[in-house]
């Protein structure tokens, strides 16, 4: 279906600036103070001075957990920050609600309706109790069967991994893998929640979350906001820097309850919002420079390794135990810290990714990848029921 | 009442067992028990002493067990699938001559530990068993004679209907004294004019005795005055003159023969040594009773006791093992309850194979610290952080699948989706589905373990009772016909349990919400089912 779109009618897209709040424990914040920040920092890497007038339209994901303001929360947002009278979208597909929301404001740009949109999200959670906290990361899995079975997000992922470590060559020890990598990225990125380095022991011994995941298989709770820039061609063109294009999109859904798909080592969405991203862009996984994946859990990430083509199904574990997705590797992935180390403040997770395919196509990342060209930010909704996966190009503009 | 009998007595011809063709009584009948079993050795070391007299061990409810889930349970035992014709037992164990719920037209039950002291019972045990909506049924309750009133009631239609009668109960009481005795079982038994054991006219025995074993309104446990000589005159008394009117009835199952020629005698048995002493004015040796005694290996199971040791008695595999011939048409048997003042005996001619019967014997043994646990004695259960709301009408329609495994095939393509709603999982388009029902029994696909602490608010409750839950994704059937669904994992250790280890669907309690108890299928490892 998607390979039937009109691409030659969409016009061009670009990243002006991209910006975060630091992810962590703040709860003398708020949503409305968080985005602010994540805006600010946007707008400030924008290679030359914005007119905030100039944006047209805003697409805000959260989640909402906790409850609070959940109507209207994004023009609440949006007024807050002085974007008066510009029409605001709330978008929630869970943990990928800013993936969508920056697909949103993709095809307002693509579209014409926009010249200048902004994508973004902010979420908050660690100012509940910790009952409230779990009964709200829960509200994204399959209600009626999945939740009732008794299960948390851990507890679905951890079932994923208990499939793939039966099916094939992977062992706990490469979840670990995945933590060690990403906790060595993330203590170099002073925004990350967990910036902390941690090694194959330290994550091997953590206590026992949802067999076989332990904690440090487990992404923390995270209060945090993120926010991009999108213009079109000719409002790109006045700003000075390198480009960052927009250069492929994909965006699927699957079933929301594990258990409801054929497949409980792969999630299908991912293979289909990548195909579609890949072709838009006109790349394959070989033309990757580094890649931000969604690692809530560690399995995640091995999936996403498997469902993105980065190498052939099963094989995930060899990539981390051989080094490729390191920094130096032909693949890095997760530069940024990923969500075990960054953080995964639920609607902030999908720009957030944006933020650090910006850092890097414009060589300002905190773990720097030599010289990139091509980068790839993947997000995923609960356990698959929704995923978005774009591929960003460092160009010129044609002025 | 004439054609009935004709009925009978063709079935009788046809090579039926009943040993006269005008009786009635219990064509099939099972027993299930609870997995876990608590030692008087365990309560005496942590009391210092043990309240619960000639109890070597009682059986236990697990965290998510009540009156409820064990009568679905013993139910299953005597209902065949009407797909193919066998018990869908949680155990997969098949009962001889297993009855098709279509033909059941009454259900009985009877428990003194409904788990709501007013709302749906024997609804939900009917719709858990799939039985027919126009089913007659008869809820009896309010004291330990319960299962013989329930047993009375079913036996009056026997000649004309097809009663199904099924006894759970799990009573406490006061840890330091009272519950020390306190088990737990269910019984059911299919009563016709079609019987294996024929059972006689009931006979009672009615006397106001105020004080004796009873529970306040609102009270959760059952208390006494414990006026020792009173109570036990009570009961001895009331046995007595109920049992005793059952020898007078020349045309019934004991041929008027003396009371002394009866085999086994199963005893109003709220501990081990009662039925020893309610017996002593009746011509009863002490082998006689303990053919009929339970409460020595499953504890006083409340209104279950009697009906679960009467079919001890006239279990062929315990008459075997005691040496006499198997299928003895014989065998004279008399059960008789006592409870609140009422008492009523039943004497039964013959013997059949009782399903789970095995589990007097069996189970896994706890420790006391776990025993207060599962009970919830120690756990306050309140749900903080609110639970995963599913709206109850959505719920109950939800029932058959929650219950019975209800799922839909495709008439395009012929692909399975469960729950049977929206697009087909296999082609995507929306059809209306043809329903069926999967087996029970599955395998494994995906598991975890939820540890301790972790469960979502709704399931804390379960887990402080229960400790680290498993819930798995498991497939169930085969080929064209699986379906997948995921479910918890009980009586088990969840950590043993692997992808590819097969598993048995049993209805349990899921959550409570809104102060009510919401049941559907969870999964017995196999290793751990009998």
């Amino acid at each position: 279906m998607w390979d039937d779109l009109p691409l030659a009618t969409m016009r061009d897209v670009y990243v002006i600036g991209a910006g975060q709040s630091p992810f962590g424990s703040f709860p003398d914040e708020t949503y409305l103070s968080l985005f602010e920040t994540a805006y600010e920092n946007a707008l400030e890497s924008v290679g030359g001075e914005l007119d905030p007038d100039r944006i047209d339209e805003a697409f805000l994901g959260t989640l909402g957990v906790g409850g609070r303001q959940i109507g209207l929360s994004s023009p609440a947002v949006t007024e807050h920050l002085g974007l008066h009278g510009v029409p605001t979208t709330r978008v929630e597909n869970a943990c990928a609600a800013s993936g969508y929301s920056f697909r949103s404001a993709l095809t307002a740009v693509r579209a014409g309706t926009a010249d200048v949109a902004l994508a973004g999200g902010y979420e908050v959670m660690t100012d509940t109790s910790a009952d409230q906290t779990k009964w709200w990361l829960g509200v994204s899995g399959e209600t009626e069967w999945e939740r009732t079975s008794g299960t948390t997000f851990a507890g679905v992922y951890a079932q994923m991994a208990s499939a793939y470590l039966d099916a094939y060559d992977a062992t706990v020890d490469d979840l670990s893998r995945v933590a060690v990598k990403n906790h060595g990225n993330g203590a170099k990125n002073p925004k990350a929640h967990l910036g902390f380095e941690c090694s194959l022991e330290d994550a091997r011994s953590a206590p026992g979350v949802a067999d076989p995941l332990n904690l440090y298989h487990c992404c923390p709770t995270t209060d945090g906001a993120s926010a991009a820039l999108l213009a079109s061609e000719e409002v790109a063109a006045e700003f000075d820097g390198p480009a960052v294009k927009v250069a492929g999109a994909g965006a699927a859904s699957g079933r929301v309850g594990l258990f409801q798909r054929e497949s409980l080592t792969s999630i299908p969405a991912s293979v289909q919002a990548g195909e579609q991203a890949y072709a838009e862009a006109g790349v394959t996984p070989d033309d990757l420079d580094f890649a931000e994946v969604h690692d809530c859990f560690a399995i995640a990430e091995l999936l996403a390794y498997d469902d993105l083509g980065f190498c052939e199904r099963g094989e995930a574990g060899r990539l981390l135990r051989e080094g490729v997705v390191d920094p130096d590797g032909e693949l890095p992935t997760n530069t940024s810290g990923g969500l075990k180390s960054k953080g995964h403040p639920i609607g902030a997770t999908g720009t957030g990714q944006v933020v650090e395919a910006f850092s890097q196509l414009r060589g300002e990342a905190h773990v720097q990848v030599d010289d990139p060209t091509y980068g790839l930010t993947h997000n995923v909704g609960g356990s698959g029921g929704g995923v978005t996966v774009h591929v960003f190009e460092r160009t010129e503009v044609d002025a | 009442m004439s054609a009935d009998r004709d009925d009978a007595a063709d079935i009788a011809a046809d090579g039926g067992s009943a040993p006269d063709a005008d009786a009635v009584g219990i064509e099939t009948a099972a027993i299930r028990l609870p997995e876990y079993r608590l030692s008087s050795e365990a309560i005496a070391e942590a009391w210092g002493t043990s309240h619960a007299p000639g109890v070597e061990r009682k059986a236990v409810a697990g965290a998510d067990e009540d009156a409820l889930t064990m009568a679905v349970a013993a139910a299953e035992r005597v209902l065949a699938d009407e797909a193919d014709g066998t018990t869908d037992g949680d155990d997969g164990t098949a009962s001889p001559g297993a009855v098709d719920p279509d033909r059941v037209d009454l259900v009985v039950t009877a428990t003194t530990t409904p788990p709501m002291e007013e709302g749906e019972f024997t609804p939900r045990l009917v719709r858990a068993l799939g039985l027919p909506a126009d089913v007659a049924t008869a809820t009896v309750g309010g004291s330990t004679a319960a299962g013989g009133e329930a047993l009375a009631r079913g036996l009056e239609a026997a000649a004309s209907r097809t009663a199904l009668v099924v006894v759970s109960d799990c009573p406490a009481g006061d840890p330091a004294e009272t519950d020390h005795p306190m088990g737990a079982g269910a019984a059911a038994f299919v009563l016709s004019s079609d019987p294996a054991v024929a059972v006689g006219e009931p006979a009672w025995h009615v006397e106001e005795y105020p004080g004796i074993r009873h529970r306040e309104r609102g009270a959760e446990t059952v208390d006494t005055l414990d006026i020792t000589t009173y109570q036990r005159t009570a009961i001895r008394e009331s046995i007595s003159a109920a049992t005793e009117s059952l020898a007078l009835d020349a045309d019934g199952v004991l041929d008027a023969e003396s009371l002394a020629a009866v085999d086994a005698a199963a005893v109003h048995q709220p501990d081990g040594s009662i039925p020893y002493r309610a017996t002593g004015d009746l011509p009863f040796d002490p082998g006689t009773v303990q053919a009929g005694t339970v409460a020595d290996r499953i504890g006083d199971a409340g209104a279950a006791t009697v009906p679960i040791g009467l079919l001890a008695a006239v279990a062929d595999a315990n008459v075997e093992s005691d040496g006499a011939e198997s299928g003895d048409a014989d065998r004279r048997s008399v059960a008789a309850f006592f409870g609140g003042g009422t008492a009523v005996s039943l004497a039964c001619r013959g013997t059949l194979s009782v399903a789970g019967v095995e589990e007097l014997d069996g189970g896994e043994s706890i420790t006391y610290d776990e025993y207060l646990r599962k009970r919830g004695t120690i756990v306050d259960g309140d749900i903080a952080g609110g639970g995963a709301h599913v709206s109850l009408p959505n719920w109950q329609n939800s029932l058959d699948q929650r219950y019975r495994l209800v799922a839909g095939r495709c008439p395009e393509c012929g692909g399975v989706t469960f729950p049977p709603t929206g697009a087909c999982r296999e082609c995507h388009e929306r059809v209306t589905f043809e329903e069926f029902e999967a087996p029970r029994t599955g395998t494994v696909r995906a598991v975890t373990v939820i540890g301790q602490g972790g469960a979502p608010p709704e399931f804390a409750g379960h887990q402080q009772r229960d400790g680290a839950y498993g819930v798995a994704i498991v497939d169930l059937g085969a080929g064209d016909d699986e379906i997948t669904l995921p479910g918890q994992l009980t009586d088990a250790d969840p950590n043993a349990v692997e992808v590819g280890d097969t598993v048995t669907a049993t209805v349990r309690r899921i959550y409570e919400q809104e102060g009510v108890p919401r049941y559907g299928v969870k999964f017995v490892p196999e290793a751990e089912a009998e």
